[in-house]
């Protein structure tokens, strides 16, 4: 069995280690570019939401290179993202392609846990069980590398020498078989993060907030590495969230992503009484928080047309100017372009400069 | 938004409640374009709308009511409407100014029962809570017999008249006939029946000789019905969707499918793929897709519609 599965962020990572230990060969389609974007969009509905288009470019390219399984999440939410695995595959299987979906949520556990039945040698709970811990191990190595690059970057000397570490760290990891191997990549991975020249700082480095669609947010090829973008610019972005809680956070087993989630809800709450099911009880409590703990600014990203965040979009000025804190919107889509981002970015970072400058003299 | 599908509910309600009913101006230009100036740039065209409607009250009322759907179903598993709908009155809080106090209506079938919802709406407009029960009563009669005409095969305002002015609602006869063409319309009532936004799109039909057939004329049971043959869907609204395209494709003496709907809706994006790729089989009626947004021209829709029409009376000629 060869399966394969679209992008998000690292999750190739732990997901690879997951599907390997399961006995089925991984094909990861190289990371999504504007190419693939093209080809998802020429094959999707129209004004479908971005994640959709690029998705099923993902897909395309993993049939492309021999995948003959395709995974995908699904459920039943108010969000479109529930049906993304039903109508991709479909819009697949009419072009022609012919190969097995496993659509974990709408098939139920059991038929997932059973697909791997003729892959397995030797005990197929077993197996799961080892998947499983290759899996949290690799998702919490990925949440370490990624959390030190993003303290390292605004401190560099040298311009993109902690993206280089961290993609040497992360491919590390990637590559290690077992978990004796996968601690040994963690430390290897965290020797070339503590190798990269940092240089003194004279003023402490703005603190922005990244937040809104989970995967404009966690999706580097969709939000043109925003993170990375922003700590070259002597910025420190805190993405609200990560692809680790993303994993996790349906798993239920890891507690403290729960009760952050029920408190988000909480605080959200006189905003927006209702659950939209996206992401909006991130966006505007992440956007309060901020607001409270002393951040200098709010990026905003959401994919065009996304349903959830357009709501969050509406109500996001409101709170601006109720918490005085400047937020920048930015709506993504097939034919958003980098130096658009930057430019907004710059300005962005004027701005809050300025806000800064103006409060210390006042 | 939900006008045409729960007004005469909203109205008994609270005229029952004491107070006066104001409604906005039918949709128009200077409406549309003050909504699209106070909303996000791309959202929706019926949110848009609603946003014109709200700014054309605000002024003239001492209260405005916003209803929140949130669910209206009861069903094993989690449905919803769309997002836009349950988050409406956020948005409105949100982003206008200098609004009137807003009554929300909340419509959440899974989690709490409409009679809650009556008790305080009654409550808000100073009513005695002990008529509340009395008034949802009647209320639910009133939109009983509305959905009845609706069933019979009338548009929303001709059965709003037969239900509030007793007025005979002069109905020329929908019947299938031989020679007519018949055209079923799929998409959000919103839509379809607001004047402005889908062009008359109706009675365009009409003049052009083809015969509507409205969703709403299919029964909830033969939806259920028809939806059956496919995977569960969680929007309950565009479950009537699909469930009405796929009794409409699958019909022989309906001539040809016009799927409507709005640009940017989320839900019916997914949909009409859905449609399209699920329901459609070589034997089905043709279908059209028809999007609709605050830029669509008059001449547009008109000169599609005609082809539409044409190409069908072609066909037929040549059998």
């Amino acid at each position: 069995m060869k399966v394969s599965f679209p992008h998000m962020g690292n999750a190739y990572i732990p997901l690879s280690a997951l599907l390997s230990n399961l006995g089925a060969e991984v094909i990861v389609p190289p990371r999504p570019t504007s190419k693939t974007i093209d080809a998802g969009a020429l094959h999707a509905p129209e004004f479908v939401c971005l994640p959709f288009k690029v998705n099923l470019g993902d897909n395309l390219r993993a049939l492309q290179m021999g995948a003959d399984t395709l995974a995908m999440v699904s459920g039943m939410w108010a969000c479109r993202f529930g049906y993304y695995g039903r109508v991709q595959h479909r819009i697949l299987r009419d072009a022609g392609f012919e190969f097995e979906s496993i659509l974990l949520g709408r098939e139920g556990v059991g038929a997932v846990y059973n697909k791997f039945r003729d892959t397995v040698d030797g005990n197929l709970t077993l197996s799961w069980l080892r998947a499983f811990r290759a899996f949290k191990r690799k998702a919490e190595a990925m949440d370490a590398i990624e959390k030190s690059a993003r303290e390292k970057r605004p401190y560099e000397r040298d311009r993109g020498s902690t993206s280089a570490a961290m993609d040497e760290g992360l491919r590390l990891v990637h590559e290690a078989r077992g978990l004796k191997e996968a601690d040994r990549a963690l430390d290897g991975a965290r020797e070339l993060l503590d190798g990269v020249e940092l240089e003194d700082v004279m003023e402490p480095p703005l603190k922005v907030a990244v937040l809104g669609e989970i995967y404009a947010v966690l999706e580097p090829s969709l939000n043109f590495d925003i993170e990375r973008r922003l700590g070259e610019m002597g910025i420190m972005p805190f993405p609200v969230m990560s692809v680790y809680k993303w994993l996790f956070r349906p798993l239920k087993t890891d507690p403290s992503i729960l009760i952050e989630e029920r408190r988000a809800r909480r605080t959200a709450r006189p905003y927006i009484a209702y659950v939209l099911g996206g992401e909006e009880h991130q966006t505007i409590s992440g956007t309060i928080n901020a607001a409270r703990n002393g951040y200098d600014g709010v990026i905003h990203l959401y994919p065009f047309t996304c349903m959830p965040e357009n709501i969050c979009r509406a109500i996001l000025p409101r709170l601006e100017s109720d918490f005085n804190i400047p937020i920048l919107n930015l709506c993504l889509d097939e034919h958003a372009s980098p130096t658009g981002m930057t430019t907004r970015l710059e300005a962005f970072v004027d701005l809050m400069l300025q806000r800064r400058r103006s409060r210390s003299k006042g | 938004m939900s006008y045409y599908r729960y007004f005469p509910l909203w109205k008994t309600l609270l005229e029952g409640s004491g107070a006066e009913v104001v409604l906005s101006r039918r949709t128009g230009k200077s409406l549309l374009e003050n909504g699209v100036r106070h909303c996000v740039d791309d959202i929706c065209v019926p949110v848009k709308l609603y946003y014109g409607h709200v700014l054309d009250l605000k002024d003239r009322v001492d209260s405005l009511f916003v209803s929140r759907v949130v669910s209206v179903e009861k069903a094993d598993c989690d449905t919803y409407t769309c997002p836009k709908l349950i988050g409406l009155p956020d948005m409105i809080k949100s982003s206008l100014e200098g609004l009137p106090p807003m009554i929300e209506f909340v419509v959440d079938i899974q989690n709490m029962s409409l009679k809650t919802s009556a008790k305080k709406l009654a409550k808000d407009l100073g009513a005695r809570a002990g008529t509340a029960r009395k008034i949802l009563s009647r209320s639910l009669d009133v939109q009983a017999r509305y959905e009845a005409e609706l069933l019979r095969g009338l548009t929303p305002e001709q059965a709003m008249e037969k239900v509030f002015e007793g007025g005979n609602g002069e109905h020329e006869g929908a019947a299938v006939g031989e020679r007519n063409v018949n055209i079923a319309l799929v998409g959000h009532e919103y839509l379809i029946h607001d004047p402005f936004i889908s062009h008359n799109l109706p009675r365009k039909l009409k003049s052009l000789g083809a015969n509507p057939i409205l969703m709403s004329e299919v029964p909830q049971e033969v939806l259920e019905k028809e939806l059956c043959r496919y995977p569960e869907i969680s929007w309950s609204y565009e479950k009537e969707l699909l469930g009405a395209a796929s009794y409409f494709l699958g019909r022989d003496d309906i001539d040809g499918v016009m799927l409507i709907i709005g640009f940017a809706c989320g839900p019916d994006s997914i949909i009409g793929e859905i449609i399209n790729r699920e329901v459609r089989t070589p034997l089905s009626p043709p279908l059209t897709t028809l999007v609709l947004d605050e830029h669509t021209g008059e001449a547009g829709v008109a000169t599609r519609i005609e082809a539409f029409v044409d190409l069908i009376r072609h066909a037929r000629e040549r059998q």
